[in-house]
């Protein structure tokens, strides 16, 4: 069963100057009896959370109030400076959806790439079913991927993010550039996905889309939790796309 | 829109039980209690078992419709298997399965587990016995049993006096779970028609097991000699030619029967028919008895030993039993002499014995623990493995394998010659340095060209890895950050994109040795291994400066300038013999050896014996930093 807990987590993200960053300068400071200036950040503070299976967590807040670190400390990559987290199942981080992109590769040979980056062998069926989720000519699979518009690179790029379920799904930022169109398609299958998954946290600046899509709400300011608030079933957005879900 | 490959709910677990021996090559408590696991269990989670093999039967065989692979085995050395393939198979098994039962002791199984392979998976110490024949193999053992222990989830333990006893167990005291073993009485049943439990003239002895030495059996003879009670031992056993020269010697023949191997139902009837068990064992080997369990669900009185184990526990002096010092033959024929003259204890002792079995040690209420141990263990180590790394080593070695394929085919893509571009222009550099080198060289300039060619393609290998590392991780930040892929990956994909464009480079030299010196092939053979080193330090070079580079931002420049020091004070241009006298710098040059040991041999067709050692040395202090460096590579995602 997913399950995730947080108890008073914190990350100091330390700071590298220039003269950090430089070992002649570490060596010179130690000889000169510099003192050391490497300075710490402390980017999450005191985050005590829980979600258990069946939570969708949206994050907000403004720039540079955590939400990002967060995800990626979920995810792994950065360490717990301070405090406790406990993780149970498959962690999915879909944060930056064109990293590994190669844009000279043609589509086909990007999916079989990202596949092979998360994990996962490339069958043909495999590559057959992403491209027919994108919904875009059957040709332009041959084709360099930096001659597509970004709307449909983010078509292709979002059909592979998604093929897999996950325990744990960590969202940045999702939906941004994709064409109106598309965009109910991707939310129908975000939506199943996140049906799928036993946990999902979504980090945007779009307050509309959180409270259609989560069960509760928690805000950041400057690292620190601020407030964690359950989103009524009953003010419905009129689209009501959580219950179609 | 299907999502085809997620999980399916409905699979159960799958267990793998990790033992030396099952049936059918062998009888014995512990695989009685791996079969029992496996049958009772089976509704919860599915049963694989990995075991050693000296017979030639099957490699796949199915016991009890459970799947048992048996790996081969040249037969025991201090009752271990001598099985050279069996951690490598176990790691390749770990993967398929949820969780790994590794039934101890069994330190073939501990190589894989202390060396940290198999951590993607939850494990479950089921522990049989200590090492107590060999105490010098224990000592040597033991910091491979603790490390197994210290990265296992739960230990199992048939009773909690092992807990307290065994030193290396008080340590996980925390973790350690007592599961008594369990037993079906009702097998042991008297047929309706004839009940006759005790039998007033009895003078029939049973002992069951191994003929092994820990078993005592050489206790129980010597116990019979002289007295008129009967002695049946049933079981098979290396120490059967001993027991029997014992028996001659005591003149036992006409009492005491060696019956051999005999069926699980045989065995119940033969229970039933005895009027005293004795379990005669001498070592805490034995650490329950699971034999004198089934001589209690019986009915049968029984004589066990003082051992520190659940031995005297399970079936207790004075209410089930009679204990005896162990290696004790007077005392021992005293209490079988107790027993038989008084058939009234026996009646007694039967029934409580009986009682104790159906009530202490239902087989029920082993599965419910075992399988309470076992769920824990699956979420516990699923929870584990998601903070610790959610990659491992060979997904790892798969994505940077990918990601350089796909460097060398973007080559490719944007030029028809791709990496040959290179190639062409070492092709022209070997050119140009042999006729130069040529001029003050004695020897025929020809003859050198291909291993000239051979040098720089490696020394270019070797130079192109270190720099491509001390970047790589600054390019490969957003899938470091946002796809949570672990830092070394892209060390390691630096390593493998180098080597294939090496392979390109490495058709000059082959080349110009199909043209000048074809046909010389010897020492091909003998460079190897050094070459095999070669590799490794290349790898291992790149690991420690990638992350060092990566952290510290002017150490590029630094290790640039060094690199072109280094090729000029090498000999990789120029050959040693050009020189009069090999140089102090030289000698003492780590590259000088590194390209030696796999040069050497080509050129001269033998090892150059002190560059091999040079550069193991050199290797194992690059090794060790390069573990530490993939320990602290994690805080790399702050320093791009």
């Amino acid at each position: 069963m997913a399950k995730l807990s947080l108890s008073n987590v914190s990350l100091d993200y330390p700071l590298y100057g220039a003269y950090d960053l430089s070992i002649k300068r570490r060596l010179l400071g130690r000889v000169l009896r510099e003192a050391s200036t490497m300075r710490t950040l402390r980017a999450l503070d005191n985050i005590t959370l829980e979600a258990t299976a069946g939570a969708r967590i949206g994050l907000f807040g403004p720039n540079g109030s955590g939400k990002s670190t967060l995800l990626r400390l979920l995810a792994g990559v950065y360490p717990v400076s301070s405090g406790r987290l406990e993780i149970s199942g498959s962690v999915m981080p879909l944060l930056g959806l064109n990293s590994g992109v190669n844009p000279d590769f043609t589509a086909s040979d990007n999916i079989s790439l990202l596949l092979r980056i998360g994990g996962r062998r490339p069958t043909q069926a495999l590559i057959d079913e992403i491209w027919a989720f994108t919904e875009l000519e059957d040709r332009m699979r041959q084709l360099p991927l930096r001659m597509f518009s970004s709307g449909m690179q983010m078509r292709v790029l979002f059909a592979v993010a998604t093929v897999f379920p996950a325990d744990i799904l960590l969202l940045d930022e999702w939906l941004s550039v994709v064409d109106e169109n598309f965009s109910v398609k991707a939310e129908q299958r975000l939506l199943k996905l996140v049906s799928m998954a036993s946990i999902v946290i979504i980090a945007s600046h779009d307050q509309g889309l959180l409270r259609r899509t989560c069960t509760s709400i928690v805000r950041l300011e400057q690292g620190r939790l601020t407030s964690i608030l359950p989103v009524d079933p009953n003010s419905a957005h009129p689209l009501g796309l959580r219950e179609s879900a | 829109m299907s999502m085809t490959p997620a999980n399916d709910a409905a699979r159960r677990p799958s267990v793998l039980h990790i033992f030396k021996v099952y049936y059918p090559d062998l009888f014995g408590g512990t695989l009685s209690v791996i079969r029992d696991i496996c049958a009772g269990v089976k509704d919860m989670f599915a049963a694989a078992v990995l075991v050693c093999s000296k017979s030639a039967g099957d490699r796949q065989i199915v016991v009890n419709a459970v799947p048992v692979e048996r790996v081969p085995s040249f037969g025991d050395v201090l009752s271990l298997p001598m099985a050279p393939t069996y951690p490598w198979r176990l790691w390749r098994r770990i993967a398929e399965h949820d969780l790994l039962a590794l039934h101890a002791p069994f330190p073939l199984a501990d190589l894989v587990f202390a060396f940290g392979l198999g951590r993607s998976r939850p494990l479950v110490v089921h522990w049989h016995a200590d090492i107590v024949t060999h105490a010098w193999l224990r000592r040597l053992v033991e910091p491979l049993m603790r490390r197994t222990l210290a990265r296992a989830e739960a230990i199992i333990v048939s009773d909690p006096v092992l807990i307290s006893s065994t030193p290396l167990l008080r340590e996980f005291a925390a973790k350690c779970h007592a599961v008594p073993f369990g037993i079906d009485v009702s097998k042991y049943d008297w047929p309706p028609n004839r009940r006759a439990p005790v039998n007033a003239r009895g003078r029939l002895v049973l002992a069951c097991g191994r003929l092994v030495p820990y078993k005592g059996f050489e206790v129980l003879l010597r116990a019979a000699q002289g007295q008129d009670f009967e002695v049946w031992i049933v079981g098979e056993g290396r120490e059967r030619p001993h027991l029997e020269q014992l028996i001659r010697e005591l003149r036992l023949d006409d009492r005491v029967r060696l019956l051999g191997g005999v069926s699980d139902s045989e065995l119940a009837k033969l229970m039933r028919v005895a009027d005293v068990f004795v379990m005669p064992s001498v070592t805490n080997a034995e650490t329950f008895g699971l034999v004198q369990l089934e001589a209690m669900a019986a009915g049968r009185p029984v004589i066990n030993t003082a051992l520190d184990t659940a031995v005297p526990r399970v079936a207790r002096d004075g209410l089930e039993a009679i204990t005896v010092p162990p290696r004790d033959p007077e005392k021992l024929a005293e209490a079988i002499n107790t027993l038989i003259a008084d058939p009234e204890r026996r009646r007694r002792m039967g029934e409580a014995a009986r009682h104790r079995a159906a009530t202490h040690y239902s087989k029920a209420t082993f599965r419910a623990g075992i399988e309470r141990v076992y769920r824990h263990a699956v979420a516990a180590g699923a929870a584990r493995t998601a903070r610790a790394q959610t990659v491992g080593l060979v997904a790892a070695i798969k994505i940077a394998a990918a990601l350089a394929w796909s460097d060398m085919r973007h080559r490719y893509v944007r030029s028809l010659l791709g990496p040959f571009w290179m190639s062409i222009q070492m092709a022209i550099m070997v050119g140009v340095l042999g006729s130069v080198i040529g001029h003050f060289s004695n020897q025929g300039t020809l003859s050198h060209l291909p291993m000239l060619a051979l040098s720089l393609t490696a020394w270019t290998f070797l130079n192109s890895v270190v720099l491509d590392a001390t970047t790589a991780l600054q390019g490969s930040a957003s899938l470091i950050k946002d796809r949570a892929l672990p830092p070394a990956i892209f060390l390691l994909q630096c390593t493998f994109r180098q080597a294939l464009f090496a392979l390109h480079n490495a058709c000059v030299p082959l080349i110009l040795w199909l043209l000048l010196t074809p046909g010389k092939v010897d020492g091909i053979v003998e460079a190897l291994p050094g070459f095999a080193l070669f590799m490794a330090c290349a790898l291992a070079l790149s690991l420690v400066l990638g992350a060092l580079a990566t952290r510290f931002r002017d150490l590029k420049p630094i290790i640039e300038s060094s690199l072109t020091l280094a090729f000029l004070a090498s000999p990789i241009v120029w050959s040693p013999e050009m020189l009069n006298r090999s140089s102090t710098i030289m000698r003492l040059n780590p590259v000088t050896h590194l390209f030696a040991v796999w040069r050497e041999p080509l050129s001269t067709g033998h090892l150059a014996l002190g560059s091999l050692v040079y550069v193991l040395g050199c290797f194992a202090v690059l090794a060790l930093a390069s573990l530490l460096t993939v320990a602290h590579l994690r805080k790399a995602a702050f320093w791009i």
